[in-house]
């Protein structure tokens, strides 16, 4: 009988209060859909990593106006279609603020349209397409740069470091969002420069076999391989392949996904060596602060962050920077329109790097919304060594001088 | 030249591995009339062994194969016995849906107990392939293609030479005049299913040298194993191997002089093309 009373009177409050009541007990909710199974649940668990770290120290120093936030992550197993649903479940029936999250382009494309519709921000932290902000939605912002942004740094060590641009090259990419308009920025600078491209071979995700497309490129003798993963899987298989069917490029460069990951160098030993990867930066490890953030993330998880703990970690703290300036009544679609509001005029730095959300032209000349306007700087050349990825250009962020051309190849 | 070569090589070597996986299925399929949807879990199963009898005891994974393929045997016979037996007499369907839960059921206990991560296993004497004539072997896919062909011989001969061998083929044929002329047809399932799973098994420890593997690497492998084993003819064993060597041809080749985008579409084009004009496949009986 008492209990029966008691789950009267709780339900009874529940239909009263309603969203407002939950929304001033309860705490500030984010929602992220990661792949926490599958091929990609590496990439999920590192984000959940980063996003604990931010959501404890945050909560630790008082939280954002005395709430504690809470990120939700709710698993989309690297699949598009699932990574919609899971972001409508998360917008509809978990309630959340805002979005972030999505780890891969395919994914992030699906969650935008969901969030755009749903008119809930979603704050973009690592997935690079350039069409996720580039479609005009208002509701969706980036704080990472895009796929066409990640080559810059490639295409200034090439013009930069005498005698780099190739002669000739073989570009190997995944079919995907992020893998297509990655390989399109990098084929489009070097066409501009009259760098003949001599393979231009898009495979599907989760590819067994590499070796017929590495045959096929070895046939050209190509002076430099590029090669685009979204899939770590496939950036392991696709190295190992073009090294065992003995592709002698001067220089083998990837571009971030699968080559920017430790599992990389883990997987493959040697093969790993001397591999590029241009990319987005992990933040700029020449600055006191970073290193600072590294240091205390190793000591809690025993890995250092790279790129993708760097950016879920940041992403937090932009959201919790926005929280703090909206100004939160309780109901929810207007809550999140002040979310929104507030993140158009954020303007901070994170261990990401500065950050400042603006419509400017992209390198391809995508028209970008709510876009962060510092990523061009945000790019960084890197090489494996020795099982470390370390930056080696533009020289102001370099960690260590780059080897070129591969000894282990030429 | 050298590229025809190459691709010739690399479309042998892998579509040795596929016929193995094929081999397999077909073999279930042939005696029982099962459409086991949890044989990608079985070769998922043997990658792991191969792996943690690599990473815990330094064990070679070919070498391995030695006592991994008796012990899956005992365990796919145990399944059959203990978890498929009640259900067969429930019709093709019913083990079908039955075989679709159990490997849901493998992939996600194996997804708890060993994560999502995936892994890689390296052999060091490996890392460096053999370069005959300037066209690349790579070492651990050339072994795999060896134990491959033998294990696959074993069984032929096994089928061809031995009793219990010859009243698997009788069981296959005809069930009923099986019985009828004294074979015991539950326990010649019971011995086929332990074969399928071994072979799966033994397909996935030689696999695991050269790929990755993570819980739910099975899809990727049983779609292709669906296609190789109709392709081939349902439950003709010659039929899975050609299956497995034509469709590890015809992915490398397509992909070298089409276009590796559309490697899985010449596979299936050439899959359809084959049922459209034999639809009991390459070395079925005509029903």
């Amino acid at each position: 009988m008492r209990t029966l009373i008691v789950s009267a009177v709780v339900m009874g409050l529940l239909l009263m209060g309603g969203g407002p009541l939950a929304a001033a007990d309860g705490t500030l909710k984010i929602g992220a859909p990661q792949p926490m199974t599958g091929s990609d649940a590496p990439f999920g668990d590192k984000f959940k990593k980063a996003y604990s770290l931010a959501v404890e120290e945050i909560n630790a120093a008082g939280g954002v106006n005395g709430k504690k936030i809470e990120v939700i992550i709710e698993d989309h197993q690297a699949k598009n279609a699932l990574a919609a649903t899971v972001a409508e479940k998360l917008i509809t029936q978990e309630k959340v603020l805002i979005l972030t999250g999505g780890r891969a382009s395919g994914q992030a494309v699906e969650i935008a349209s969901v969030a755009q519709r749903l008119k809930t921000p979603y704050l973009v932290d690592h997935p690079s397409a350039d069409i996720i902000t580039a479609k005009g939605f208002e509701w969706v912002f980036r704080n990472n740069p895009t796929g066409s942004i990640y080559p810059q740094a490639f295409n200034k060590f090439i013009s930069e470091v005498p005698g780099a641009m190739p002669k000739s090259a073989a570009v190997i990419y995944d079919n995907t969002v992020f893998g297509k308009s990655i390989a399109n920025s990098a084929m489009t600078f070097l066409r501009s420069k009259n760098v003949p491209i001599v393979n231009d071979e898009a495979y599907p995700v989760n590819t067994l076999d590499f070796k017929p497309i590495v045959t096929k490129a070895k046939a050209n003798n190509p002076d430099f391989v590029l090669m685009v993963a979204v899939s770590t899987t496939d950036a392991i298989l696709l190295t190992r392949h073009a090294k065992e069917i003995g592709l002698k490029p001067r220089a083998f460069v990837g571009f971030g996904g699968g080559f920017g990951v430790e599992d990389l160098a883990k997987q493959l030993g040697p093969l790993s060596e001397k591999v590029f990867s241009s990319a987005a930066w992990s933040g700029n490890p020449n600055d006191p602060k970073v290193k600072a953030f590294y240091d205390k993330f190793y000591s809690k998880y025993h890995i250092y962050p790279k790129e993708h703990e760097v950016e879920g970690y940041s992403a937090i703290y932009i959201i919790a920077d926005a929280l703090r300036r909206a100004k939160l009544t309780g109901n929810l679609d207007a809550d999140r329109d002040a979310i929104r509001q507030a993140l158009m005029t954020t303007d901070m730095t994170t261990v990401f790097g500065k950050v400042k959300f603006g419509n400017w032209d992209g390198p391809l000349g995508d028209h970008y919304t709510n876009q962060n306007i510092y990523s061009p700087e945000h790019s960084v050349m890197a090489q494996w060594r020795g099982g470390k990825l370390l930056n080696v250009w533009p020289k102001e962020n370099a960690e260590t001088p780059y080897i070129f051309p591969d000894p282990t190849t030429k | 030249m050298e590229t025809f070569l190459q691709s010739l090589v690399n479309g042998t070597l892998t579509g040795s591995l596929y016929a193995m996986i094929g081999v397999g299925l077909t073999v279930i399929f042939g005696v029982m009339r099962i459409i086991n949807l949890a044989h990608g879990e079985m070769v998922m199963l043997g990658m792991f062994s191969a792996y943690w009898s690599y990473t815990l005891w330094k064990i070679d994974p070919f070498l391995s194969a030695i006592f991994w393929i008796p012990l899956f045997f005992i365990a796919g016979m145990l399944t059959y016995r203990h978890l498929l037996k009640a259900i067969i007499p429930g019709g093709e369907l019913n083990t079908l849906l039955y075989t679709a839960g159990l490997s849901l059921l493998v992939a996600n206990v194996a997804l708890f107990v060993w994560t999502g991560d995936y892994r890689t296993l390296n052999l060091p004497y490996a890392m460096t392939p053999l370069r005959p004539f300037g066209i690349a072997v790579p070492v651990p896919l050339a072994i795999a293609f060896v134990l491959a062909s033998l294990i696959t011989a074993g069984l032929y001969l096994f089928l061809g030479r031995t009793d219990i061998g010859r009243a698997v083929r009788a069981t296959s044929q005809n069930p009923e005049a099986a019985a009828l002329m004294g074979i015991n047809v539950e326990r010649v399932s019971m011995i086929t299913f332990g074969l399928g799973t071994a072979l799966a098994a033994s397909a996935g420890v030689l696999l695991v040298p050269s790929l990755y593997l993570y819980p739910t690497v099975g899809e990727i492998l049983l779609v292709k194993c669906f296609v190789i084993v109709v392709l081939g003819g349902l439950g003709s064993i010659p039929g899975a191997i050609a299956g497995g060597l034509l469709l590890g041809m015809v992915e490398s080749l397509g992909a070298v002089y089409v276009s590796v985008a559309y490697k899985d579409a010449i596979g299936f084009v050439m899959f359809l093309l084959v049922l459209l004009f034999r639809p009991q496949g390459l070395f079925g009986a005509r029903p």
